[in-house]
C-alpha cells in the first residue's frame, strides 16, 4: 500500500526513482488534453475555461464539492455534453466528441458512478456489450471467442469472477471491476473514473486502486474523480481541484497536502460554508424502537428532538433510505413502534404519514419528486389540496398567493410560477419540493441527499432553510453521502450499516474518516438487494 | 394547468382550432357538398356521440392509462336500453337511469382491475373489449333490436332555443369535465399521477382510487355515447360502437393529449373529435371506401402523436429516459450538470 507521499527513499513501487518517473512522463506529450473549456447551463456556468493534461502511466485525481464542475467535465470527454468553448486533444490531436459511442471509439472509456451494466446478462456479454464478436458474416454471436476474451481481459487484470455468471447475482464491488474490465476490452488509453468508490467499502475501495495502479502502470492515463480527499492523496500522482467550475489548483501529489487541497475546494470560509445553527428543543418528536422491515431493516431503535437535526450516515444500500422509507409509510414494518408525540402511529401509506405531518424529500427529485407537467405553484399545493378547498373546489387564487409567498421566501426562481418546474435549476427545485412540504405542515422531514445536484449558492440556501424550519421545532432527518455536509448539519448522527444503526454520536465527535471507517468496515455491500428510490 | 406545449400557442386548444380550420377548408375545397346545412347539421350530430366518448377517453389518458373498451361498452348498453324499454316495457327516462348505472359498474369493472388489480390498463381494456361486445350479443339472441320507442327520438333530435339537443348536452359534458378537471382536487390528482405517478404517491395521493374514478366517469361518458346512440337510431345493436374507442382515442390525441400521461386540455378533446368527424365526413362526401378511411384514421393519429413529440419539449423526452436509467441504478450520485 503506497502512502500518499513518496517513500522515505524516494523510490516507487516499480523499483523506479521519482526522478526517472517524471522525466518519462514529462517527455511524452499528452495522451489527452483538455484546453480552456467552457460549458453553461441554465442558471450556472458549470465549466470555465478548464484545462487539464493526462499523461500515459499516471493517476490524475481530479477533486471538487458536488457541483464543482466534475461530472460536467467528465460528461465532456465522454461526448455526453459537448463544451462551448475549448478543444479536447487525444495524441495531440483536436477531436470532437460529439457522443458517447465515439469517444470509445476515440479510446476515451468512462465509468461512471452509476453502473452501465445489465444485470440480466452475464459478466463476458456485459464485457463485450455492444460489439459483441461474430461469425457468418456478422449475423451470429461468436460465443466461444467471446467467452476466451473474457477470460483473458478478467485474467490480465486478476479479477478472479467466472465469465458466465449473470452480473445481478455479483455485489457492488465486483460489479465495478466488471465495469473496468469492460472498458479495459476496448483497448482505450484514457480511462475516466467517476467516484468509482462512492458505494465500495475500504477494503473493496484498496482492491479497486491496485487495480487502477496496475492500469497506470500497462501506460493508461487515468482520470480518477473523488470528492474523499484521504483516498485521493493515496492514489494520485497529480491533483487537480476544480471550484465553482474554474480550475482552482493542480500540482503533483507529493507536493501539496490534504489541507492546501481542502482550502482550494472550499474556498476560504469553510465555516460560512455550513451555516450551522443549533436548535433542538428539550422535547421528543420521534421515537423509534426496535423498528424492522420486510426491507432488510434490523431492530433500529433511535429519537428525535423537536427543532434538531438527525443525521444518516453509511454507505450506499446501507439502509438509510430503508429506515426513511418505513418511517414515511412506504415499506411496511414488521415488527417495532413508532412514536409520533408520544403518540404510538403505524403508517400503512404515504398519506397517512402525511397526514401525521411526516414528509419525506426523495432522493431522485426528478424519478419521485417533481411534477413536470406542473408549474411552481401545483407542485407545492399537491400535497395538501385540502387546505384550498372552497367548498369542494380548489381557490386557484389563494393557491396562487401562498406559493407567491413560498417562492419570495424560500427565494425561488419567479420562472416557476408560470412556467413548468422544469425550467427550473436543481437548487430551485428542490425547494419547491420544500414547499411543498412546509405547506403540507410537516413536523419531521426527511431529507434524503438533498443537496445531490444542487449547485453551491443553493446548497448554502438549502442549509439556512433548514435552520429555519429547526428554529420553529420542526425535526429533520438527514440522509446525506456527502459526509462534510452531514457532519456539519446534523446535532447528532447515526452511523448506519447493514441495514442497524450501529451507534449514535454527537455530531461535534466524529470525523469525516471516523463516520466513513465505521460505515464502511462492518459494511458488506451485494448483501441482499438495495432498495433505494 | 398545462404548460405550454409550444411558444405558438399561447392558448393550450389553439392548436387544435387551427387544425380543425384547415381540415374543414381542404374538405369544403373538395366537395361543394360540405357547407351544406343538412350536411353540417349530420356531422355536428356525429361528432356528439364521440366527443361526449372521448372526455372520458382523455380523463383516462391524463392518468397515463388507456381505455379500449367503450366502443363495445356502447354496444351492450344499447343492447341493455332497447330490451328494457321494448322487452320490458320500461319508461325511457328509467331506463336511462339503469343505463347509466351499469355503465358506472362496467366503467369501475375497469378501474378496479387496472388499479387494485395492477394488470396494465392496456390489457384489462383490451379483454373488456372482447366481454362487453360478447355479452351484448347474449341480448334478444344477438340480433339488433330495432323501432325500441317512438318516445325515444325526442332525446336525440329534439331541439332547444332552435339547436339539436345534442349539442348542448357536449357543452354541459364538457362544461362539467373542465370544471371537474381544474377546480376539484380529484382532477388535479389525475394530472399529478399521470405526470409522476411516483411523485403522486409519495405526495400522499391514493393513485389507485385517482385511477379507479377516471375510469368510472370514462364508463359513464360511454354510457351517455350509447344513450345518444339508441335514440338516434331508435335502436340497439350488439355491432354498435366498432371503432368508437379508436375515434374518442383519436380525438385526444389529435387534441394534443399526450399518451404518456399529465399533459392535455379537456376541451382540445372536444375539438379533436370535431376534426376526426370532418375528416371522416369529407371522405364520406367523396365516395371514399370504408376501408380507405379506416387507413386514414389510424394514419391521423399516428400523425398527431409524431407532432406532439416533435413539439413537446426534449426536455421532458430527455426527463423520462432519465427516470427510467436512474430507476434503475440508483448510486449516491453526485452531480449531474444537467441539473445545476
Amino acid at each position: 500500500m503506497r502512502t500518499p507521499l513518496v517513500a522515505k527513499d524516494g523510490s516507487r513501487p516499480g523499483g523506479l526513482s521519482v526522478e526517472w518517473v517524471d522525466r518519462m512522463k514529462a517527455d511524452a506529450s499528452p495522451i489527452c488534453e483538455v484546453r480552456d473549456i467552457s460549458k453553461a447551463f441554465p442558471g450556472v456556468q458549470a465549466l470555465d475555461r478548464v484545462s487539464l493534461a493526462l499523461n500515459a502511466g499516471e493517476i490524475h485525481a481530479l477533486v471538487g464539492e458536488n457541483g464543482s464542475g466534475k461530472s460536467t467535465l467528465v460528461k465532456s470527454l465522454s461526448g455526453v455534453h459537448r463544451p462551448e468553448a475549448g478543444e479536447i486533444r487525444l495524441r495531440g490531436e483536436v477531436v470532437s466528441l460529439p457522443n458517447p459511442i465515439v469517444a470509445r471509439q476515440r479510446g476515451v472509456a468512462t465509468i461512471y458512478q452509476e453502473l452501465s451494466l445489465v444485470p440480466s446478462l452475464s459478466v463476458a456479454e456485459n464485457i463485450f456489450l455492444g460489439r459483441f464478436p461474430t461469425v457468418a458474416s456478422g449475423q451470429i454471436i461468436d460465443w466461444q471467442t467471446m467467452r476466451r476474451e473474457s477470460v483473458k481481459t478478467l485474467r490480465e487484470l486478476g479479477i478472479e469472477i467466472d465469465p458466465d455468471v449473470v452480473v445481478r447475482s455479483l455485489s457492488m464491488a465486483e460489479q465495478q471491476l466488471i465495469e473496468i474490465a469492460k472498458a479495459i476490452s476496448e483497448d482505450s488509453g484514457v480511462l475516466v473514473m467517476d467516484e468509482p468508490t462512492a458505494a465500495l467499502g475500504l477494503a473493496e475501495t484498496r482492491r479497486l486502486q491496485d487495480l487502477i495502479r496496475q492500469l497506470a502502470r500497462q501506460g493508461k492515463a487515468i482520470l480518477y474523480i473523488s470528492h474523499r480527499i484521504d483516498e485521493v492523496f493515496q492514489i494520485a500522482d497529480r491533483i487537480s481541484v476544480l471550484k465553482d467550475g474554474r480550475l482552482a489548483g493542480s500540482g503533483l501529489a507529493r507536493e501539496l497536502n490534504v489541507d492546501s487541497v481542502v482550502r482550494q475546494m472550499l474556498g476560504a470560509d469553510v465555516t460560512e460554508h455550513y451555516p450551522k445553527q443549533r436548535n433542538t428543543k428539550n422535547e421528543v418528536l420521534l421515537e423509534v424502537e426496535g423498528l424492522s422491515t420486510q426491507t432488510g431493516v434490523r431492530d433500529v431503535s433511535f429519537s428525535v428532538y423537536a427543532g434538531e437535526v438527525l443525521g444518516f450516515g453509511g454507505m450506499v444500500g446501507s439502509g438509510r433510505t430503508e429506515i426513511a422509507r418505513a418511517l414515511f409509510g412506504v415499506d411496511r414494518p414488521t415488527g417495532g413502534s413508532i412514536r409520533l408525540n408520544g403518540q404510538p402511529v403505524r403508517f400503512r401509506t404515504p398519506t397517512e404519514a402525511i397526514r401525521h405531518g411526516v414528509a419525506l424529500v426523495p432522493e431522485n427529485r426528478k424519478a419521485d419528486g417533481l411534477f413536470m407537467n406542473f408549474r411552481g405553484p401545483e407542485n407545492i399545493t399537491i400535497a395538501n389540496l385540502a387546505a384550498l378547498l372552497y367548498g369542494p373546489f380548489l381557490d386557484l387564487g389563494r393557491e396562487m398567493r401562498f406559493s407567491q409567498d413560498y417562492f419570495k421566501k424560500l427565494a425561488i426562481s419567479s420562472t416557476g410560477i408560470e412556467k413548468s418546474v422544469q425550467f427550473l435549476s436543481g437548487g430551485n427545485q428542490q425547494k419547491v419540493i420544500l414547499a411543498r412540504w412546509l405547506f403540507s405542515q410537516a413536523r419531521l422531514l426527511i431529507l434524503d441527499e438533498p443537496t445531490q445536484g444542487v449547485d453551491i449558492g443553493a446548497r448554502i440556501e438549502v442549509y439556512r432553510i433548514i435552520n429555519e424550519l429547526t428554529a420553529i421545532g420542526i425535526a429533520i432527518l438527514l440522509i446525506s453521502s456527502d459526509y462534510p455536509e452531514l457532519l456539519a448539519m446534523s446535532d447528532r448522527i447515526a452511523v448506519v450499516s447493514n441495514k442497524r444503526i450501529l451507534q449514535i454520536f454527537p455530531s461535534d465527535q466524529l470525523s469525516e474518516y471516523r463516520l466513513l471507517d465505521m460505515a464502511s468496515r462492518a459494511h458488506h455491500p451485494g448483501e441482499g438487494r438495495t432498495h433505494e428510490t | 394547468m398545462r404548460p405550454r406545449r409550444s411558444p405558438l400557442s399561447r392558448i393550450p386548444v389553439m392548436g387544435p382550432i387551427i387544425s380543425l380550420f384547415v381540415v374543414s377548408v381542404a374538405v369544403t375545397i373538395s366537395t361543394d357538398r360540405f357547407l351544406l346545412l343538412d350536411n353540417l347539421n349530420n356531422v355536428a350530430l356525429q361528432a356528439s356521440i364521440v366527443a361526449i366518448v372521448a372526455v372520458g377517453s382523455t380523463l383516462v389518458i391524463l392518468t397515463g392509462g388507456i381505455d379500449l373498451s367503450p366502443g363495445s361498452a356502447i354496444a351492450l348498453l344499447t343492447m341493455i336500453m332497447a330490451s328494457l324499454i321494448k322487452f320490458e316495457g320500461m319508461s325511457v327516462p328509467s331506463a336511462i337511469v339503469i343505463v347509466l348505472i351499469m355503465s358506472v359498474v362496467m366503467g369501475a369493472i375497469n378501474g378496479f382491475l387496472s388499479s387494485y388489480g395492477r394488470i396494465p390498463s392496456f390489457i384489462v381494456t383490451l379483454a373488456t373489449l372482447s366481454i362487453f361486445r360478447g355479452v351484448a350479443f347474449l341480448f334478444n339472441a344477438g340480433s339488433p333490436i330495432f323501432s325500441v320507442s317512438t318516445s325515444l327520438e325526442p332525446w336525440f333530435y329534439g331541439q332547444l332555443f332552435g339547436i339539436a339537443l345534442p349539442l348542448f348536452y357536449v357543452l354541459i359534458t364538457y362544461g362539467l369535465a373542465w370544471g371537474f378537471l381544474k377546480y376539484t382536487p380529484i382532477g388535479r390528482r389525475i394530472y399529478a399521477i399521470g405526470g409522476n405517478e411516483s411523485a403522486a404517491r409519495l405526495s400522499g395521493i391514493n393513485v389507485h382510487q385517482t385511477r379507479l374514478i377516471a375510469f368510472i366517469i370514462a364508463g359513464l361518458t360511454a354510457g351517455i355515447g350509447s344513450i345518444l346512440m339508441t335514440a338516434r337510431l331508435n335502436s340497439g345493436s350488439p355491432n354498435y360502437g366498432v371503432g368508437t374507442e379508436l375515434q374518442a382515442i383519436g380525438a385526444a390525441v389529435v387534441g394534443g393529449a399526450s399518451l404518456a400521461g399529465g399533459y392535455g386540455h379537456i376541451v382540445a378533446s372536444m375539438i379533436g373529435a370535431a376534426i376526426i368527424v370532418v375528416v371522416q365526413n369529407g371522405l364520406n362526401l367523396n365516395a371514399v371506401q370504408t376501408s380507405w378511411q379506416n387507413i386514414t384514421l389510424g394514419a391521423i393519429i399516428v400523425l398527431a402523436v409524431f407532432m406532439d413529440m416533435w413539439r413537446a419539449d426534449f426536455g421532458r423526452l430527455i426527463g423520462r429516459a432519465w427516470r427510467r436509467w436512474a430507476g434503475r441504478r440508483v448510486a449516491v450520485s453526485e452531480q449531474d450538470a444537467d441539473d445545476t
